[in-house]
């Protein structure tokens, strides 16, 4: 139980980091400066949660 | 203390006018609203709290994000346009079982994802041209979808308002399943059923040519799977809860859309989906970011709990006699903010004054998605207006959808008001 649980936690990181590069990938390709700060708005989650900040 | 954060509510809402008066996305509206309410309460750019507030409602975007994903997936695969073909082949002769087909066609994309515009996306395209061809004209279909569609957000198991809400009561989201599934069936049946009256036999050659065909080898198993691997982890979690790991609402749909992405009879781009995916999701998981913030900055500032205290001593005959009006218009406003902003101070009044919240809850959450038709924002009106081609003047649309609106607006408003007695329904 205790290595499912490790492993779902894992899976989760990935998903975040996943994300995390598709937000970054879809901010660097928008020629518009409202989705570019939105992306990075959103983004920000995504990075505390990821690097353990949050 | 009032006087305090009474003047930064002022100043919230002027920042959040002047931004909306700069063309500013309602988003970002938002997050300059919080911002400017910061400043005004002294607090300076609190970089901690608009990281806090961002973390709010990162698991609900997560949720919105993999179940969009997967819907995507089965799109792209050709499963919807498969289900849709299959459905009107089969049961293009009864016309009343054809409605409560594509009623449940619409409302499946967004009761799992909680988002109306990817019911819009994924399956309103397809029911319009069905509808169409059944002789409803164009500003009656995109009513039809519409009005489902955000319906099909309010839906169980996944609806944004009820989630927020009750996240800001601290209540578990537990016991909404039949009260919004009721209230949402027997509208969506309601709008169908009243918008179509006058429509005629599905032309169904006309019908079959307009719609994309599914590719080679996709079949009911293909389409079906992913459900059943959905439905079977939620099953497994509530059936042996000791035994098996929590596993979440993202994760299953991760599975699911693996699923299907496993059994597509088309080999998919998978990074190409993902990012489109993000792409349509944007505006959604930056308002629940941004809200999130605006949340945060104001229970900072004490304007959260004037509007709590504010709200909790209102006429109990007044709030009821202006649901109707004063949900669907903070939803024309804030959009999902309007859940947290507006649906928490009800939800703690209506806690008070005896009623069942969840009950009480679901009725508001039936309500709210009807603002998503109305400036300033009207995200999935207009975007349904373009999914389905009506060239028309808007106010028509607006028009054609006031009965079904009615309708809604006295279900949800009873449900509040006879709460107490329908409790019986969050057993169920």
């Amino acid at each position: 139980m205790a290595i499912l649980q490790t492993l779902i936690t894992v899976l989760y990181y990935g998903l975040i980091a996943y994300v995390a590069v598709i937000l970054i990938w879809n901010f660097s390709k928008t020629r518009k400066w409202e989705q570019e700060v939105l992306y990075i708005i959103v983004l920000i989650p995504f990075l505390l949660r990821l690097f353990r900040l949050k | 203390m009032t006087a305090y954060a009474g003047l930064v509510l002022a100043v919230m809402v002027v920042v959040y006018i002047a931004a909306k008066l700069f063309k500013l996305s309602t988003e970002l509206a938002m997050f300059a609203a919080a911002l400017g309410g910061a400043l005004a309460g002294g607090f300076g750019l609190p970089a901690r709290h608009i990281a806090e507030g961002a973390m709010t409602y990162l698991d609900i975007n997560l949720i919105f994000i993999t179940a969009t994903l997967f819907m995507n997936i089965l799109k792209e695969a050709g499963g919807i346009a498969f289900v849709v073909r299959r459905i009107i082949g089969r049961f293009h002769r009864s016309r009343a079982l054809l409605f409560v087909l594509l009623t449940v066609l619409l409302l499946v994309p967004g009761a799992l994802t909680g988002a109306g515009s990817v019911t819009v996306l994924i399956t309103g395209g397809l029911v319009a041209i069905v509808l169409q061809t059944m002789g409803i004209s164009r500003v009656r279909t995109v009513a039809i979808v519409f009005i489902i569609a955000g319906l099909s957000a309010a839906a169980p198991p996944v609806s944004l308002w009820a989630m927020l809400t009750a996240a800001g009561v601290n209540m578990p989201y537990i016991g909404f399943f039949m009260p919004l599934l009721v209230p949402c069936v027997v509208a969506a049946l309601f709008t169908i059923f009243f918008l179509g009256r006058r429509s005629g036999e599905i032309d169904l050659e006309k019908a079959l040519q307009e719609l994309p065909a599914p590719p080679q080898g996709m079949s009911w198993l293909r389409v079906a799977f992913p459900f059943v691997v959905f439905v079977l982890l939620i099953v497994i979690g509530r059936v042996w809860p000791h035994d098996t790991p929590v596993v979440g609402l993202p994760l299953m749909f991760l599975c699911a859309a693996a699923a299907s992405y496993a059994l597509s009879p088309i080999r998919l781009d998978f990074l190409r989906i993902s990012r489109e995916t993000i792409e349509q999701l944007l505006p959604l998981i930056g308002t629940l970011t941004c809200v999130g913030v605006l949340v945060q900055i104001m229970t900072l500032t004490g304007v959260r709990g004037l509007l709590a205290v504010t709200t909790v001593t209102l006429s109990v005959t007044l709030v009821f006699a202006t649901l109707f009006i004063v949900l669907p218009v903070s939803e024309a406003v804030l959009m999902w903010g309007a859940a947290p902003v507006i649906g928490v101070p009800l939800v703690l009044l209506f806690n008070t004054m005896g009623l069942n919240p969840i009950v009480a809850l679901a009725g508001m959450s039936v309500i709210w998605p009807l603002g998503d038709a109305l400036p300033p924002t009207a995200i999935i009106g207009r975007l349904t207006v373009d999914v389905v081609g009506y060239k028309d003047a808007y106010t028509r649309f607006l028009k054609s959808c006031i009965v079904p609106a009615v309708f809604i607006m006295i279900i949800g408003t009873l449900m509040v008001i006879f709460s107490s007695e329908l409790s019986f329904l969050t057993g169920l």
